[in-house]
């Protein structure tokens, strides 16, 4: 038993470039994989977060100091930096608990198939961290592994049937038939977006507006490519910092070098990963052969719709003056400004294309998350470091995804303040809505 | 030594898996192929240096490159025929 603990206690310690080949070895084993493939994955996936602590102690350094120094000459106190989706997601992998909450994602998903309760198949693994994230955090702050498991099944529970709701959207707007899009930071937008749109519909003159970018493409086209935004946004930076001018051009570069090199990095995670996605997948395919089902797929395959990149390139730069001018915001907007077409997507569907819909809905959600993230940050950063993802020593970090996401947030802070009385509201309402919308949906085609 | 640019939304999740299916595929058809990255929005300004792109998403703009959807690949519908296509631009 003594040995078993050392061997246990030399794994913690070494930190989860080490964990984690552990984890996921475990994890493809679980999924039978032979040991060879399932040991390579998990190495992959351990070099990614090795990479990840690479890239972050960079932006962390540079930016870190720049954006104090930032605070102390002009007074604004936008100290949160965001380090993007994808440190976060390497953040949740790395989680104690994460092997029980990827069960329970996938056990929700083939019960739900099993009990005819959603038409989406949903093994796209890596994305499992939007949905694990929340019960990873509420695990941090509670300690309490049922309201961790809990939070995740009802994660799992809104992100199923959100995508079962948006399919028609991605069929007949996106032209994507026989998919859905599982992604939590795309989906998490309908719940702002749904009932403002329908709010619009019923406002005279409001729900008549509309025009369209030709040239958004060109003008604004550099901010739709990561290492433009990080040399814009470095230089500001380094300029509002009041630095030297070598200085400025230092961490301009070094900001564009964050920017290309965090997705590589992350990209490591999905390699590693795609084998135990790929048998996942062959065990469900068999399973429900015959079965008539959404294959669920990353919202990546709709963010190249052209209506979604002009309202994105209009929302960014919008999105970083909200920061500046929103009051209580301490959220300064970075690494996922890159991926602002995954929250925009949604409402640019359900707005219809409607351009004047999708900007005004999404620079309010672009809002929602900026307090979200302000508000969530000291917890994240916390369980960041206690993970070894190095950002113990300057300042604050968040995203744009985890609970900085409008649907992950509310589930977080419900499970985290009184869970006896939200936790049922939360429900009382999803529940709600599902009878409504499933409701709404069975009557259509009878008036079509 | 053939170049192909595959495209996704961030660049990073499907493009992932889509590069090493089309990796694997090259290897066994014999064929030396280098694959490159990239977000959707910066196809534009990167194609012009690859043989071909292979596309996740609906890709709306205009290049001078050949580009096929490389969304079968992902839900395992039809992807053997993409595979076959995307393997006859690069033979």
């Amino acid at each position: 038993m003594n040995v078993f603990f050392s061997i246990f206690d030399a794994i913690q310690k070494a930190g989860p470039t080490v964990i984690l080949p552990i984890i996921i070895t475990i994890f493809g084993l679980v999924f039978r994989l032979n040991l060879a493939k399932a040991f390579r994955s998990g190495l992959i996936v351990g070099i990614g977060f090795a990479g990840i602590n690479l890239v972050i102690n960079l932006l962390k350094g540079s930016l870190g100091d720049a954006s104090q120094a930032m605070v102390k000459n002009w007074g604004i106190s936008l100290d949160i930096i965001d380090v993007g989706w994808g440190a976060i997601a390497a953040v949740t992998w790395a989680s104690p608990i994460i092997p029980i909450l990827i069960f329970v994602i996938f056990a929700v998903n083939i019960i739900l198939l099993i009990i005819n309760k959603t038409n989406t198949l949903d093994v796209d693994i890596w994305n499992y961290h939007h949905m694990a994230i929340v019960g990873v955090m509420v695990y941090f702050v509670t300690h309490n592994l049922i309201l961790a498991v809990l939070s995740t099944i009802i994660m799992a529970l809104v992100a199923l049937k959100f995508s079962d709701w948006t399919a028609p959207y991605v069929e007949k707007f996106f032209g994507l038939p026989g998919v859905s899009l599982p992604t939590m930071s795309a989906l998490s937008s309908i719940v702002i977006a749904a009932p403002l749109n329908a709010l619009i519909d019923r406002i005279p003159g409001l729900n008549k507006i509309d025009f369209s970018l030709k040239d958004a493409k060109k003008t604004l086209g550099f901010f739709g490519e990561p290492m433009m935004i990080g040399l814009i946004l470095g230089g500001v930076i380094g300029f509002l910092a009041e630095y030297s001018i070598s200085d400025i051009m230092r961490i301009a570069v070094e900001m564009a070098a964050v920017l290309v090199l965090i997705p590589k990095m992350t990209a490591l995670f999905v390699e590693g990963l795609m084998p135990i996605s790929e048998a996942a997948k062959k065990f469900a395919q068999e399973k429900f052969k015959g079965k008539k089902l959404f294959i669920g797929l990353d919202a990546a395959v709709i963010v190249g719709h052209s209506a979604v990149i002009t309202t994105a390139l209009i929302v960014i730069p919008l999105t970083i003056l909200l920061a500046a001018v929103l009051p209580g915001n301490r959220v300064l907007p970075f690494a996922d400004l890159a991926v602002v077409t995954f929250r925009v997507a949604m409402i640019v569907a359900i707005a219809r294309g409607n351009l004047f819909r999708s900007i005004l809905i999404g620079l309010i959600q672009m809002s929602a998350i900026l307090y979200a993230g302000t508000l969530t940050s000291p917890v994240l950063t916390k369980l960041a470091g206690s993970v070894g993802l190095d950002v113990a020593n300057s300042g604050l970090i968040t995203s744009f995804a985890a609970t900085s996401l409008t649907v992950s947030f509310l589930v977080f802070e419900a499970f985290i303040h009184k869970p006896y009385l939200w936790v049922p509201a939360l429900l009382i309402v999803f529940f709600g809505t599902w009878v409504y919308v499933e409701k709404k949906k069975k009557v259509k085609p009878a008036i079509e | 030594m053939k170049k192909v640019l595959v495209a996704c939304g961030n660049g990073v999740a499907t493009s992932t898996v889509v590069g090493r299916k089309i990796q694997e595929a090259c290897e066994e058809a014999g064929i030396a192929v280098n694959i490159s990255q990239c977000k959707l929005m910066e196809v534009e300004s990167k194609a012009d240096n690859f043989d071909l792109v292979v596309s996740t998403g609906k890709f709306e703009g205009n290049i001078k490159v050949p580009i096929v959807n490389g969304i079968s690949i992902l839900t395992g519908i039809g992807s053997d025929d993409t595979i076959q296509k995307i393997i006859n631009y690069l033979k």
